[in-house]
């Protein structure tokens, strides 16, 4: 890890995922605002659609975020749009009624058109000359007009960096379910929480298509160790990192157990792989039982990290229930580690929340809501998105704490009294769960506690 | 930046959490107090236990718990100097900007230092944070606060007005952050200032709608694309165990419980005063007619009852008896539905905390891509809307 320390000055010249590669996964925004994904495969051809198609080694080595139009399945990098003031004028839709026949121009035309390789921006143009009422609307509508003649016939397309942020929108649009409805926001709220960052160990339970690993690699960047635990039988399957392009220095810190291999008391039922060296027949013997030897070693080595405990993070997103996990993996925190756990239905998080407060060893549980709204930014149309993301999840965060059981409250004698004058031990314990259901100062808790000992 | 040991050590930066709302840092000096309202404590009784221990005052009365730095408690302990940044909108624009292990981060103004803090943590010692302070007093403090945090080595902080002399690096951030009263006077700096040979990033952090609007064109004059714009807020949820929620069949039955009491009451009243009148009557020997009228005048209903003054007692019985079977008929089923005699069961509920941050401030995003030869004159629409589902508001619906 020091090679990363001294070559800190100049590493940031080169930092990679800056540039397209071969075999990346690429996302393209289309004129229509969609979203594909493509492979970049060297000597392929990528079709995107009506859109056309285009050779991938136009793609490779170039920096990402360029627009390109295709022709000829060739690529010309076009400059990106700007904002352009709209004058304004005095014209209203007063004088423009629905339905009118107002486009001369036949769709057999245009498809005309288009097949002898006039250029959307002439197609357009004609569009404009034949509408009959295209005079009478404003500018606003006459630009939005035109904008919309583009994404319909313009065959350009801008490709969209890999960002963890891109990528997270990209999943939660196209399908929020498969990432349990974590938007980036707060996934990015989750990684600074959990105290990301570059050297950490951390554990993590991704059940969210690999969207969180996806952000704690990334973030990352092959300092560490990430812990993964899965509900798979072979090493889980994170569709999310294939679109990060990581590089397998980025990749390499990730290992992972399964709910099975992860206990304690596991015993792994392994073919034997040391087999005397006369005894081994062919090459192909030889390398499977080196592969099975790789296998069980590393089996081997991730139970002892994840045993030898002290990470510094928990991070959940499960499917599953969410106090069981933490009942697992807490032992294997060390002290003042951040638990931050994710779920899209606050019901879940209420209950957890209820269970882990009643507990001394984790630090004022919080459940949190991240709301968003992006807006429009036009000159003199700057107003908030008409859709709004409804919820990307809700999130628990506390500290693990290591109890004092010696330790009591400021006030506990005045407390005890007039408590211990009135009530029953049984008693005390409703007024536990009570008194617990407001939240919560830590100590205020505590006195509970202390009465009832 | 700050320690990574297990244990704290003398001349270490801890977070004290007292309570959810008072949380404070203290740098371990041994030979000091720290005292508070949750007890006394000397610095060294700090030494040698591990990040994370809750410890007891040296009376025995109080505690606290003892936390490890991370940036997200730095900015719940911070001394403010300035208005601060909070989680949501650092973590948002950490994310937007891309800022991960490595990147070469620029910020002005430094203020309380709550992003610089998370910038430093992310980036990490292979990347850097350029920090510009233009209030000489906050530059020295902040400086000093980095240095006893272990970061000098990830951030250079500058005194000095950006907006007036531009940034210190040429070519090289791969993002800038600007939270500045007027960002849009340091946009061209920052241009400046960011790398050309890959796609980079600017957020602008202004509370007002009239600052974004100028950013804005700004950036759009400098070459900026993709410019958006975000609000991003935390909802903190309350949540609280309750009893399982009452069927309204048992609100029902509480009524009726209460009328035929109430019933059984009138009908004891009207025994009552029979039997009164009754020994009136005896008393004065054999009553007038008229007694006994205004008697039945009262008891409206319970003709069918009154069986004679001298056996009240018996009706006033069998009244109560009609009363109860009347109730425990209709009670039973209804406890075999919800066994309201076994302890209630309880529920977890949340909601929104009743009084809750509204507006941080707007969080103005733009791009700047790598500068290649780009000639050709832009294609016909000329204004890129930020997303396509906002045209279905137009007003104008011609054209098919």
């Amino acid at each position: 890890m020091n090679n990363h320390d001294n070559s800190a000055g100049r590493e940031w010249m080169s930092s990679p995922g800056s540039k397209i590669h071969a075999g990346d996964m690429v996302l393209l925004r289309l004129p229509n605002s969609d979203i594909r994904s493509i492979k970049t495969e060297k000597d392929s051809t990528v079709v995107v659609g009506k859109f056309g198609s285009f050779y991938a080694n136009e793609l490779i080595d170039q920096p990402y975020g360029l627009t390109y139009e295709i022709a000829d399945k060739k690529l010309t990098i076009v400059p990106p749009r700007t904002l352009q003031e709209v004058e304004d004028t005095d014209a209203t839709n007063e004088l423009i009624n629905d339905g009118e026949f107002v486009q001369p121009l036949t769709i057999d035309e245009i498809q005309v058109l288009k097949q002898s390789g006039v250029h959307a921006s002439d197609i357009i143009k004609k569009q404009i000359e034949q509408h009959a009422n295209y005079s009478l609307k404003t500018e606003y509508s006459k630009e939005k007009y035109k904008k919309r003649k583009e994404a319909k016939y313009s065959k350009s397309f801008t490709t969209i960096e890999p960002t963890l942020f891109n990528v997270c929108e990209y999943w939660f649009n196209k399908d929020q379910n498969r990432i349990r409805d974590l938007r980036a926001d707060t996934l990015s709220q989750m990684l600074n929480l959990a105290n990301i960052r570059p050297g950490g160990r951390y554990l993590v339970v991704d059940d969210a298509s690999g969207m969180v690993v996806s952000g704690i690699l990334e973030r990352m960047g092959g300092e560490g160790r990430v812990l993964s635990i899965c509900d798979t039988d072979s090493p889980p399957a994170y569709p999310v990192i294939s679109h990060m392009n990581f590089n397998s220095s980025i990749t390499d810190i990730l290992v992972s157990l399964n709910w099975a291999t992860a206990e304690e008391d596991y015993m792994p039922i392994i073919p034997p792989s040391d087999i005397p060296a006369d005894q081994v027949k062919s090459e192909r013997q030889k390398s499977r039982l080196n592969k099975r030897r790789a296998v069980t070693e590393l089996l081997r080595s991730t139970r002892e990290d994840l045993f030898s405990g002290e990470f510094n993070s928990l991070v959940i997103a499960t499917e599953y229930d969410p106090y069981s996990v933490i009942e697992r993996l807490a032992p294997y925190l060390g002290g003042s580690a951040s638990i931050v756990v994710h779920n899209p239905h606050i019901q879940v998080l209420s209950d957890l929340q209820t269970k882990l407060r009643a507990l001394p060893d984790y630090l004022c549980p919080t459940v949190t809501e991240a709301w968003l709204r992006r807006y429009q930014i036009l000159p003199g149309r700057t107003h908030p998105m008409m859709a709004m993301s409804g919820s990307g999840g809700f999130l628990l965060h506390t500290i693990k704490v290591y109890d004092d059981p010696s330790a009591s409250y400021v006030l506990t004698h005045r407390r005890q009294k007039t408590k211990k004058t009135k009530t029953e031990t049984e008693e005390m314990g409703r007024v536990n769960g009570e008194a617990s259901s407001r939240e919560t100062n830590p100590q205020e808790q505590f006195k509970v506690d202390i009465a009832m000992s | 930046m700050w320690s990574t040991a297990r244990e704290i050590a003398a001349g270490d930066v801890v977070i004290i959490w007292l309570t959810r709302e008072v949380i404070q840092p203290l740098h371990i000096t041994p030979g000091k107090d720290f005292n508070s309202k949750f007890g006394n404590y000397k610095h060294s009784d700090f030494i040698g236990i591990p990040y994370g221990s809750k410890v007891a005052s040296r009376t025995g009365k109080g505690f606290i718990h003892i936390l490890r730095p991370t940036p997200e408690l730095w900015t719940l302990a911070l001394p403010h100097r300035t208005q601060i940044l909070y989680l949501a909108d650092i973590a948002f624009i950490t994310s937007w900007l891309n800022i991960k292990r490595g990147s070469r981060v620029i910020e002005a103004g430094t203020g309380s230092g709550s992003f610089s803090h998370s910038v430093a943590r992310t980036v990490g010692s292979a990347g850097h944070l350029y920090s510009y302070e233009f209030h000489e007093a906050r530059a020295k403090k902040a400086s000093e606060e980095f240095k006893r945090h272990g970061m000098d080595d990830i951030v250079t902080l500058t005194h000095r007005n950006v907006c007036k002399e531009g940034f210190t690096i040429v070519d090289e951030a791969d993002a800038v952050f600007l939270d500045l009263p007027a960002p849009w006077e340091a946009v061209d700096y920052a241009k400046t200032a960011l790398r050309k040979d890959r796609t980079t990033r600017i957020c602008c952090f202004s509370p007002c709608m009239e600052q974004v609007l100028r950013t804005v064109s700004a950036l759009n004059e400098a070459g900026f694309t993709e410019i958006t714009m975000y609000e991003t807020l935390l909802r903190p949820h309350e949540v609280s165990l309750v009893p399982t929620l009452q069927p309204i069949a048992e609100v029902s039955e509480k009524l009726k419980k209460a009328e035929a009491k109430r019933e059984e009451k009138r009908l004891q009243q009207i025994a009552a005063n029979k039997t009164r009148s009754a020994s009136m009557k005896r008393k004065r020997e054999g009553g007038t007619e008229e007694d006994e009228d205004e008697a039945e005048s009262k008891r409206v209903k319970t003709d069918d009852e009154d069986a004679g003054s001298k056996e009240e007692s018996s009706s006033h019985l069998m009244t109560r008896e009609s009363v109860e079977m009347l109730v425990d008929e209709e009670a039973t089923p209804m406890a075999s539905r919800a066994p309201s005699l076994a302890p209630p069961g309880k529920m977890s509920v949340s909601k929104a905390l009743p009084e809750v941050r509204g507006h941080t401030s707007y969080l103005t995003f733009a791009c700047l891509v790598p500068s290649s030869t780009f000639s050709a004159p832009p294609p016909i629409a000329a204004a890129e809307a930020a997303a396509p589902n906002v045209e279905a508001s137009s007003s104008d619906k011609i054209d098919a």
